[in-house]
């Protein structure tokens, strides 16, 4: 899995590259965990890499939209390749998280 | 050869199959078990609904690929819905001469009884090589319910009691109607079995084109509620326990209607495909440390 971080602005971009699954779960929920905990609370999952998501990649992304929401950010999620936005959508993410076509628009989505 | 019993050495991984509901479509399994022969992954337990018990039950009992793609021929054909059960009818538009009866469903069901019968025969949940669990509705309390021991024939008859096709099924005094309108995709019983590596195959159903019939209009209905239900309960047992839950979804690029058993080889295709993408994951789970 590969996991790059960067800053647009007041926004966190989170790149995600690889299969988001029961082996790799554990390093996303403590990069993005960490994101959080360090103050950055709006967050943007950038998934155009991801190739493939599990029940435990789920419950990682999940996990970090809490504790953003909580803190009064966000996790958006931008870029979903089809095979994943499947899965997303099969279990009910696309009706509780913002998802969106681009990182552009992502970021452009939280208020200044 | 068929899919074996739970492989050993790979600690606490225990696989199970879970064949959600889905009529022809849940042919896609045997494209599923091809995968898992070919690979040599055995599982735990296998777990079906609705359509999909007629393939749990064929991976249960060790039936190969070639041998359940002949017998689904036989067995699933648009004959089995041409004879009418006119009591029924006549139950449904006069109640005053003809009390209705909640055994209510339009088809006779003599043919679908006499091909299971032939599939499976006097075969019990003890003939299973691998543990098997149906799952089918109370018709009176809307609870689940899952046959573990028993008469085969009997418990896919009540699983895939198809609300106004088929008459619910009576077992012991208690009637059973089709399994998926607890859960189209019973996830949920393979957890309770102890499996933390579940693999799922599952289908929503298709909407009506043209709502041109009062049937139509039910099975509309029926298809909007399941596919509501379908997610909804995947959503639950997704998030709330530990397990792994790895969902094949084959994309139909044709339509695949109820009784399309000509399309079973594609159908088969298309499980497989969808099996193979899954694959990587899978082989990896099995690999790393539990």
């Amino acid at each position: 899995m590969v996991i790059e971080v960067e800053k647009r602005g007041h926004v966190t971009v989170v790149s995600v590259g690889g299969s988001v699954d029961g082996t790799t779960a554990g390093e996303l929920t403590a990069s993005l965990r960490g994101q959080v905990t360090g103050g950055n609370h709006r967050l943007v999952a950038n998934l155009a890499g991801v190739d493939y998501t599990s029940s435990a990649g789920l419950r990682a992304l999940l996990e970090t939209v809490k504790e953003a929401r909580q803190h009064g950010g966000d996790l958006r999620l931008a870029a979903v390749r089809p095979e994943v936005l499947r899965v997303l959508d099969l279990s009910g993410f696309t009706s509780i998280l913002q998802v969106f076509p681009d990182v552009g628009s992502a970021v452009a989505s939280f208020p200044a | 050869m068929s899919v074996s019993e739970g492989t050993g050495g790979r600690g606490s991984r225990r696989i199970a199959l879970v064949i959600g509901a889905g009529s022809v479509k849940c042919a896609a399994a045997l494209g599923l078990q091809k995968v898992l022969d070919r690979e040599g992954i055995g599982v735990d337990l296998v777990v079906g609904c609705s359509g999909g018990s007629i393939y749990a039950t064929f991976i249960a009992l060790g039936i190969d690929v070639q041998t359940a793609e002949e017998i689904t021929r036989r067995l699933w054909t648009s004959e089995l819905t041409k004879r009418r059960h006119y009591l029924s009818l006549l139950r449904a538009i006069l109640p005053q001469i003809f009390p209705f009866r909640e055994s209510f469903g339009l088809v006779d069901d003599r043919l679908i009884l006499d091909r299971l019968q032939i599939a499976f025969g006097k075969r019990t949940f003890e003939d299973a090589r691998i543990p098997l669990y149906l799952t089918a509705t109370d018709f009176h309390n809307g609870e689940q319910v899952v046959f573990s021991s028993g008469k085969l024939v009997d418990a896919i008859r009540a699983s895939i009691a198809i609300p106004y096709v088929f008459q619910p099924w009576t077992i012991d005094g208690r009637l059973f109607i089709d399994g998926f309108l607890t859960d189209p995709m019973p996830v949920g019983v393979a957890i309770k079995h102890g499996a933390n590596v579940i693999v799922t195959l599952g289908f929503e159903s298709a909407y009506q084109r043209r709502t041109t019939s009062v049937l139509r209009f039910a099975f509309q209905l029926s298809s909007i509620m399941s596919n509501n239900l379908l997610r909804a309960n995947y959503a639950f047992h997704n998030l709330a326990h530990h397990a792994e839950i790895l969902p094949i979804i084959p994309q139909f690029r044709e339509s695949i209607h109820l009784f399309d058993t000509h399309k079973i080889p594609y159908v088969i295709e298309e499980g497989e495909r969808a099996a193979e993408q899954q694959l990587p994951y899978l082989r990896r789970l099995l690999e790393a440390p539990p």
